[in-house]
């Protein structure tokens, strides 16, 4: 379906038209079609069409590898949960050159897994052990404190109680020895429990513990200061050991209950010292045990993770790539009489050899008797539309693509975009000095390209790296506008020959008044470096800016027009040349392009004549006579001849093309041949995308209403899109507008005091408010207005845009697929 | 008469550039065919603007006014 461009004149340019593609049908016999999947995914240069979409995913013929790489996949996923929350990170590079079956992985990663899973087992059980331990050992500690301080102050109180009368109300009395010391007619029978209890509740649980017993306990309670693990939860937590006393069975169950609910951990504890102390060491040793046998489960534990994190990147890539092969696997339909499996796909023509060279070497490989068939079918389908871009046209090649992917084989607006772009940002941006802080970040983003590709950036990161030759562009254009406009940081600088403009007079007495004169020669590039500062600046500046706005966006305009025009030759269209392109160009120049010549003259001739008054009396009244707003002879001939042009241009795009698409058709039909397949217009929306026959209606109102509205969209868009490049004014005006108020209401201003701390604060504002104001949001700003210029304003003079991508089947985009 | 002359540079660098651009990457007759493009583009973006400011300043109808501070 390619046609060869132009007359042969020149060779077809690269990146101009999407690379030809052709639709393939490829046979594969049923031993040799995964191999030969796996070598056309490594080429990466066949896209697969579903040739099995009616069917569920479950009727598909490979349903069930897919459930097991599935399973392979979960297992990878859980092993690499364990290693991150273990710490263990995983080798980073592939050893491509081993091939591991995906048997064996799936059995290696079966006895891991269940391996893994054992340990973690063992390991929380031991884990929990050890804790309860703990607190134990801890409860032994405190409870065995407090019984220790309650002998002494029984031993010191007997003594006390021998001398003197004792106070009945002592609370602090040691109960077990009062029990001996008091009448021993009753004997109460005092019982003790002990525990842990989380710190937060304790206030609740002693005061609950006291009201469900109606005070008939004693409770104490002891600060630990580190906080303990609690065995149930696993968490860290602050406890407090608690001992309760209590008499009679019902208060015991009843502060079981509660403890029980307050989920606090009770442990036995013997009165008799001598127990508790072999119970201490009993109880030392055990945890020093239990920390030697956790620490070896652990270590074993991480040697396994270890293994693992070894061989991790290439099982995932393995499983991976598996699943791809067997989704696309799917996707071909099953020949049963022939035990094979056909393909259809679209593939760019110029790969044609190589996919033919992956299909031979996957029969060798697979050991198969019979070679797989490869063979070009013809198809009225729209092909994808495919660009080889490399790494320095891939960014443009995005931002177009991100308004629409071009028809197949349309003209490709991103050719021109990759130097207008830059150019209109530049035009809004322009300061040299700014230029060079955008080109030194750049100038780092690509001198560490390797390093930083491989790594993971943060999304705003991502996208400044993915467009860093476009900012490298947009920064040396900067540059070169910069100079233009005589703008270092706001400041001019003569850097080319001095001023042209000098004082009348030896005083300079009318300096401030009636303004300087130019005396020498025009400032031979760029803006005179006279005027920053002046009264006059803005007039000046704005008249200028405005101007050359409008002829740079006749200009662009211009060119969308022109391959509008290449479009049409391309695909054999002579309607849409005669009556498209021609009336369209007429139109735009005999207004438009008509107003840029003005403007050039009157700037030639230093005239005073008033443009607008020029333009609009054009329209209003064109008989009248110009008088002073006279630029050249006969004007008003030429005026009342581009205006009568333009007029006639109106009907010219409108209704010929409908009527002459209607006679081509019925020529059509009464030859009852195939339409040619180049005859592919814009407005003629006869051949639906399903192939076939290529049935072929033709509505006339549809065709006439949609150029109806193309006409319209045309003739008005000319004056409102003429008027959109203004924006480059405005941008440029806000830039230098802002720089300037920086420089003076900032630097000037610290400057001024003669104190060094306000200077460095000065400065370090300035600097805070250059990078964040003009360098980060002025360059989006522009950046954005610059694009909308070139979606709207340029490419709506040619550009369809309503194509698809080439999507081929490849592995080594297989970024974080989850499926 | 700096207005030709100026003109004249811009054609003589633009020939430079696309002669280096030639000689660098020669990458095919097709690819070649871009960087001729992209350099003609670049060349004549940058020759307009300035020859619009030139052209602007030619003929001033208005002179700076210097404002009354200094």
């Amino acid at each position: 379906m390619a046609e060869s461009h132009g007359g042969g004149c020149c060779p077809p340019m690269d990146l101009m038209r999407s690379e030809p593609m052709h639709l393939v049908q490829v046979i594969v016999p049923m031993e040799s079609a995964h191999l030969t999947v796996s070598y056309l995914g490594d080429l990466g240069l066949v896209q697969f069409k579903d040739l099995n979409s009616d069917k569920s995913p479950f009727q598909r013929t490979y349903a069930a590898q897919i459930k097991r790489c599935g399973e392979m996949a979960r297992k990878i996923r859980f092993f690499k949960e364990q290693m991150s929350k273990a710490g263990v990170t995983p080798k980073e590079t592939i050893d491509k050159e081993i091939d591991i079956d995906l048997d064996d992985v799936e059995v290696k990663l079966g006895e891991l897994e269940a391996e893994l899973v054992e340990i973690n087992a063992n390991n929380d059980k031991l884990q929990r052990s050890y804790n309860e331990l703990v607190e134990y050992k801890l409860v032994l500690e405190k409870a065995g404190e407090f019984f220790a301080s309650a002998h002494r102050n029984a031993n010191a109180q007997r003594s006390e109680i021998e001398t003197e009368q004792v106070d009945e109300d002592l609370l602090e009395a040691p109960l077990l020895q009062e029990e001996k010391s008091v009448d021993t007619t009753k004997q109460v029978k005092l019982g003790f429990l002990t525990g842990l209890v989380p710190r937060e509740k304790s206030m609740v649980f002693e005061r609950i513990l006291f009201r469900a017993t109606r005070g008939n306990i004693f409770i104490r309670q002891s600060v630990i200061e580190e906080s303990v693990v609690d065995p149930n939860s696993g968490e860290k937590a602050e406890k407090n050991v608690f001992v309760v006393f209590y008499s009679g069975e019902r208060a015991k169950s009843k502060i079981l209950k509660i403890c029980e609910a307050f989920g606090a951990n009770r442990y036995p504890f013997s009165e008799d010292l001598g127990k508790q102390a072999q119970m201490m060491t009993e109880v030392s040793g055990r945890l020093s045990e239990l920390k030697t046998t956790i620490g070896a489960g652990l270590d074993h534990r991480n040697i396994l993770l270890e293994t693992i994190g070894d061989k991790f990147e290439q099982w995932n890539f393995k499983v991976r790539k598996e699943k791809a092969i067997y989704h696309t696997l799917n996707m071909l339909s099953l020949d049963v009489t022939k035990k094979c499996l056909v393909g259809e796909g679209w593939s760019p023509v110029f790969a044609a050899t190589e996919v033919q060279d992956a299909l031979q070497r996957a029969a060798v490989d697979s050991n198969s008797q019979v070679g797989s068939i490869f063979q070009v079918l013809r198809t009225k389908e729209m092909p994808p539309t495919f660009f080889r871009t490399n790494k320095f046209t891939t960014a443009f090649q995005e931002i177009v693509d991100a308004y629409g992917v071009a028809k197949y084989q349309e003209a490709n607006p991103s050719v021109f975009t990759i130097v207008t772009f830059p150019f209109l940002f530049a035009v809004m941006f322009g300061d040299w000095g700014h230029g060079i802080c955008l080109l030194l970040a750049t100038m780092y983003l690509i001198l560490r390209e390797k390093k930083l590709s491989s790594q993971k950036l943060g999304d705003i990161m991502e996208m400044a790296f993915g467009g860093r030759y476009v900012i490298f562009m947009m920064s040396l254009f900067s540059i070169y506008t910069g100079l233009i406009y005589n703008e270092f940081f706001s400041i001019p600088y003569p850097l080319f020959a001095s001023s042209a403009y000098e004082c009348r007079d030896v005083s300079c007495s009318e300096a401030t008044t009636i303004g300087l004169i130019k005396t020498r020669d025009t400032y031979p590039f760029g803006v005179d470096p006279v005027w920053h500062g002046t009264r006059s600046e803005l007039p000046f500046l704005n008249s200028l800016k405005m101007k050359m706005s409008i002829l740079i966006g006749v200009a662009q305009m211009n060119l969308g027009i022109i391959m509008s025009f290449f479009n049409a030759k391309f695909f054999k269209s002579a309607v849409n040349v005669w009556f498209q392109f021609v009336p369209q160009m007429i139109f735009l120049n005999c207004l438009f392009g008509y107003l840029s010549v003005l403007i050039i003259i009157k700037w030639c001739t230093g005239s005073q004549a008033d443009l607008y008054h020029v333009m609009i009396y054009m329209f209003l009244s064109p008989m009248d006579d110009l008088g002073e707003n006279q630029l050249f002879p006969n004007q008003k001939i030429v005026q009342l001849t581009f205006l009568f042009l333009a007029l006639v241009s109106v009907p010219w795009m409108l209704l010929p093309k409908p009527f002459i698409l209607k006679k081509q058709h019925e020529a059509r039909h009464q030859g009852l041949s195939y339409a040619h397949l180049d005859e592919t217009d814009e407005s003629l929306q006869v051949e639906t995308n399903g192939g076939g026959h290529g049935h072929e209606e033709f509505e006339f109102s549809e065709i006439f209403v949609h150029q109806l509205i193309h006409t319209i969209e045309f003739v008005l868009g000319a004056v409102s899109n003429t008027a959109s490049y203004l924006r480059l004014w405005a941008l440029s005006l806000a830039h230098s507008e802002l720089s300037s108020v920086f420089y003076e209401k900032v630097l000037l201003m610290a400057w001024g005091f003669n104190n060094v701390f306000i200077l460095i604060i000065g400065i370090l504002v300035f600097i805070f408010a250059t990078v964040g104001v003009l360098l980060v949001m002025e360059t989006l700003s522009a950046f954005l207005h610059a694009l909308r210029l070139h979606w709207v304003e340029y490419q709506n003079k040619f550009y369809e845009g309503d194509g698809y991508k080439f999507a081929p089947f490849t592995f080594t985009l297989d970024g974080n697929e989850d499926e | 008469m700096g207005f030709l002359i100026t003109t004249l540079i811009f054609v003589v660098v633009g020939i430079i550039a696309s002669l280096c651009v030639r000689i660098c990457c020669n990458r095919g007759p097709s690819t070649n065919l871009l960087h001729l493009t992209l350099v003609i583009t670049a060349t004549v973006c940058c020759w307009m603007m300035w020859a619009i400011v030139y052209i602007a300043q030619m003929n001033p109808l208005i002179v700076p006014i210097l404002s009354e501070t200094e």
